[in-house]
């Protein structure tokens, strides 16, 4: 007899058992700590939730990372597909090259911005040379949206290309056969193929972009990402129960929009 | 004709995102070869820089390794059988479960590193060792290499292989390491690439829950980015460079191999 | 067997070399190595005192926000931050009272009469010019200069709700604009105007992007500057603004419950004695103690009818407003 769900089940023990220690318990004192107030200014959370500036800056940071997310995996989905089914010489060397940003801190992104479309960027050069004026845009959003996607494109191309491998081609054939145009395989077999892997690299990547804070930190825009509000809070004079508080329902929030797109997935029929 | 003019769009288009991840990164190369940045090239190359940066920062390279081979490790002794009991229990406490794994992935590391902080700060010697960082590294990673794992694992058939080999007598720890675990090498070797990859650049927890005695290499990296010349910032970078493609290389070649195998 | 013996024999002595030398460590916040020269210092510090100092790059907000968080068990033995954050690790129980060697020597300004921070050096703000990335423009001589349209793109400074630098910019333009403490309507107003000027508000020091050009204006202290021009030889010019300016201290504190608090003791020492002291000054920053400053460095600084310009605060009255400052620049500075 094949094992059962319920013996199944210990083996998930040493796994809970690591984050009930080293999550749940400093979570829990976190979530305590954002109930503390400061200076008679009302608990963490009150200051939180009412204050028009961090509920601005989590909103701003709700969008950026729902639109980076659903822009690199367009992007990540076509290079992804392109690549997993073309072989030449050089491809897993290329490929690795193009995982390791990856690795990179949030700051060395930032930097990196800065190196392309910063004061002295190579879009600035660029913009010289053919307009006469300089393409600055390092240190707007746009800059940070850029920075977003250089850490999330990687991810989506990997996943991609993994999950490209056990796509059933001749499903493809078949329409092709049928006389279906390319756009009508693409939306019709290959989307839906991929659609689980899709999904669950968009859940990550949104979550990191939303937790993500040296890319922000470096390039120092005036808009303030909640984990940059966080840090803000943080140093000034270690404000630690409103920077407690801000964590939580930034982190309760990004949890929300997970479930949501959880719940939509399941009842849209794919199987995750 | 139709056909070809679409592959050569994609193909532009899949180059075009190769430009955009790696001329950044080759600019930055480059300025740790200069000997003066602002001046550019014309001032000459030099490694200079990189002798520089390796006399300052080479413990930082050892402790980064150390942690993300402790850290794949780690992640692989309690990821994978809770890869395997999630696929196995597929039920409300295992969705659960896999969302609570995400969470530290989605809460800046900031705020995890002074919740970690304030809780287990108190116990000094684990507080100033490496693995403090370790255990950061470790919650981090987790969720990636369990999902591909948990992926493969739905693919592949198990409850039939596992069935068989029951039948033939062999116990439940036995059927799991002989059985599924061989049957999801790909996966794993997937996760174990991504977690390598994603502790050696861990930075936002590791910036709180380092000391000046544990210092990792991002935060080397963000220190000389911050407080010392670009060309300095950037050998250090060409360093990360050159110990982690290779790394990334053979890790992709492997599980590339494995994966093939697999469907054969 | 003799070779073994030998390699045997050099092992042991390397292993006791090390464990000498982790017996001799103190930990300090903030004690970047190229900010105020703090590698020569602490390489002055191994040699004369023995105790070895890793280099740290947190800066004063970060350090006590670390301190306060790892109250229970500190890791650091010293730390190293700007005035107003004395005052704060004071009132928040994170530092010890000491009293080092020559502590008779540091005016009463400077220092808190129980020892728990005491002023090393300090440093007076103004404008720091990549004078080459200025593309030919005249290099700016006051605050009003800097909302100039022709320097569009070009002005940083740091974030004054979250560096100390970044304070201490505001309280000076607030001060040279014609406010004081209680009033920072000036200084809101100034950011306001510059914020049309496409500035760049760096979080943490940004001295590596004044030299490679990035950020041609910067405001910052003068001995960045001078070791811009001096060390790394760039042609950077150093302008105490027409209007006006302040000079801060730099303190330093002993941690309380330090786990190596002899070896910090002897840091804090060092830092104020005369070697130390002649150190900072080579580094351009004004030693607290009363001592004459190398001429060759003294000819380098810009001359006393410029510093005339630079005035002083009441530190505490700093301190205690910075919090609702912050509060205010983030709301209606956008």
């Amino acid at each position: 007899m094949a094992t059962s769900a319920k013996h199944a089940s210990w083996a998930l023990a040493p796994a809970f058992a690591v984050l009930l220690a080293f999550w749940l318990l400093p979570l829990a004192h976190l979530i305590v700590l954002g109930t503390e107030s400061r200076d008679s200014h009302g608990s963490g959370y009150w200051q939180v939730l009412s204050s028009a500036q961090y509920l601005g800056s989590l909103g701003q940071t709700l969008v950026l990372a729902v639109v980076v997310t659903l822009v690199a995996l367009l992007i990540g989905g076509i290079s992804g597909v392109f690549l997993a089914r073309q072989h030449f010489f050089g491809r897993s060397a290329l490929v690795a090259l193009l995982t390791f940003p990856l690795a990179f801190p949030g700051v060395v992104v930032g930097f990196l911005v800065i190196l392309l479309a910063g004061r002295q960027g190579l879009l600035a050069s660029l913009g010289l040379q053919l307009a006469g004026e300089r393409w600055i845009f390092a240190y707007s959003l746009a800059g940070l949206f850029v920075g977003y996607l250089y850490f999330s494109i990687p991810r989506v191309i990997l996943t991609v290309m993994a999950a490209c491998e056990s796509l059933d081609r001749s499903l493809e054939e078949a329409a092709h056969s049928l006389g279906a145009g390319h756009w009508r395989v693409v939306c019709d077999v290959i989307v839906p193929g991929l659609a689980p892997a899709l999904a669950s690299c968009g859940a990550i990547c949104f979550a990191t972009s939303m937790g993500a804070f040296g890319t922000a930190f470096t390039l120092g825009t005036r808009l303030n990402v909640t984990p940059v509000a966080i840090y803000n809070v943080f140093t000034n004079y270690a404000n630690f129960a409103v920077a407690a508080a801000l964590s939580v329902v930034l982190g309760a929030v990004t949890w929300a929009v997970l479930l949501l797109t959880r719940r939509l997935v399941k009842n849209s029929g794919t199987v995750l | 004709m139709k056909r070809s003019s679409l592959f050569v769009l994609q193909l532009l288009f899949t180059l075009l995102v190769c430009a955009f991840m790696l001329v950044p990164v080759l600019m930055s190369l480059l300025a740790g070869l200069t000997r003066n940045f602002f001046v550019g090239v014309s001032s000459g190359l030099t490694f200079d820089w990189i002798v520089q940066v390796w006399q300052a920062y080479s413990p930082t390279v050892w402790l980064s390794l150390q942690l993300a081979v402790a850290c794949a490790v780690c992640v692989c002794v309690i990821g994978v059988p809770a890869a395997y009991a999630l696929v196995r229990m597929n039920n409300c406490f295992s969705r659960a479960f896999e969302e609570l794994m995400v969470l530290p992935v989605a809460m800046p590391g900031l705020a995890s590193a002074l919740a970690l902080l304030l809780t287990y700060g108190q116990f000094g010697t684990f507080r100033s060792s490496w693995l403090f960082i370790l255990v950061g590294h470790v919650l981090f990673t987790l969720p990636f290499l369990v999902r591909p794992v948990m992926a493969v694992m739905q693919r592949q058939h198990l409850p039939v292989l596992e069935e068989a080999a029951a039948s033939l007598g062999a116990g439940p720890i036995k059927r799991f390491f002989s059985v599924v675990v061989p049957n999801c090498r790909a996966g794993i070797l997937a996760g174990v690439l991504m977690v390598v990859t994603l502790s050696l650049g861990e930075f936002n927890l590791t910036w709180m829950l380092h000391t000046p005695m544990t210092k990792t290499l991002p935060v080397g990296l963000a220190d000389s980015y911050a407080s010392a010349r670009l060309e300095i910032a950037s050998a250090y970078t060409l360093i990360f460079l050159l110990m982690i493609v290779p790394l990334l290389i053979a890790l992709q070649a492997i599980s590339a191999r494995l994966s093939r195998g697999e469907r054969r | 067997m003799r070779a073994l013996s030998k390699t045997l024999a050099a092992l042991a002595l390397c292993g006791m070399a090390s464990l000498a030398q982790a017996a001799d460590t103190a930990i300090c916040y903030n004690c970047p190595p190229d900010w105020a020269d703090w590698g020569t210092q602490l390489k002055a510090i191994a040699a004369s005192t023995g105790v070895q100092v890793p280099l740290d790059n947190k800066n004063s907000g970060q350090s006590l926000a670390q301190l306060v968080a790892e109250k229970a068990a500190p890791v650091a033995d010293v730390v190293y931050y700007g005035v107003t954050f004395g005052l704060q690790a004071q009132k928040a129980g994170v530092v010890d009272g000491y009293k080092p060697k020559a502590w008779d020597q540091i005016p009463a300004g400077l220092k808190d009469p129980a020892g728990h921070w005491f002023a090393i050096h300090s440093g007076t703000l103004g404008i720091m010019v990549n004078v080459d990335a200025l593309g030919g423009l005249p290099v700016p001589q006051s605050w009003a200069d800097l909302l100039k349209p022709q320097y569009k793109g070009m002005v940083g400074y740091l974030d004054p709700s979250s560096a100390f630098v970044g304070y201490v910019s505001a309280v000076a333009i607030n001060r040279a604009m014609g406010g004081d403490l209680d009033n920072f309507a000036p200084a809101i107003d100034y950011f306001q105007k510059l914020a049309k000027n496409a500035p760049i508000v760096p979080k943490q020091t940004a001295y590596a992007r004044v030299l490679s050009g990035e950020l041609p204006i910067l405001v910052d202290y003068d001995f960045n500057a001078y070791r811009a021009r001096y060390k790394d030889n760039a042609n950077v010019a150093f302008v105490i603004p027409q209007e006006g300016s302040i000079s801060v201290p730099y303190v330093m504190s002993l941690v309380a419950n330090a786990p190596h608090r002899a070896n910090g003791k002897k840091v804090l020492d060092f830092v104020l004695s005369d070697e130390g002291q002649a150190l900072w000054a080579k580094a351009y920053l004004r030693p607290v103690r009363p001592m004459k400053m190398p001429a060759e460095v003294a000819a380098q600084f810009l001359p006393d009818s410029d510093y005339a310009r630079a005035g002083v605060v009441d530190y505490e009255k700093m301190a205690a407003v910075q919090e609702a400052f912050a509060a205010r620049y983030l709301n209606e500075v956008k």
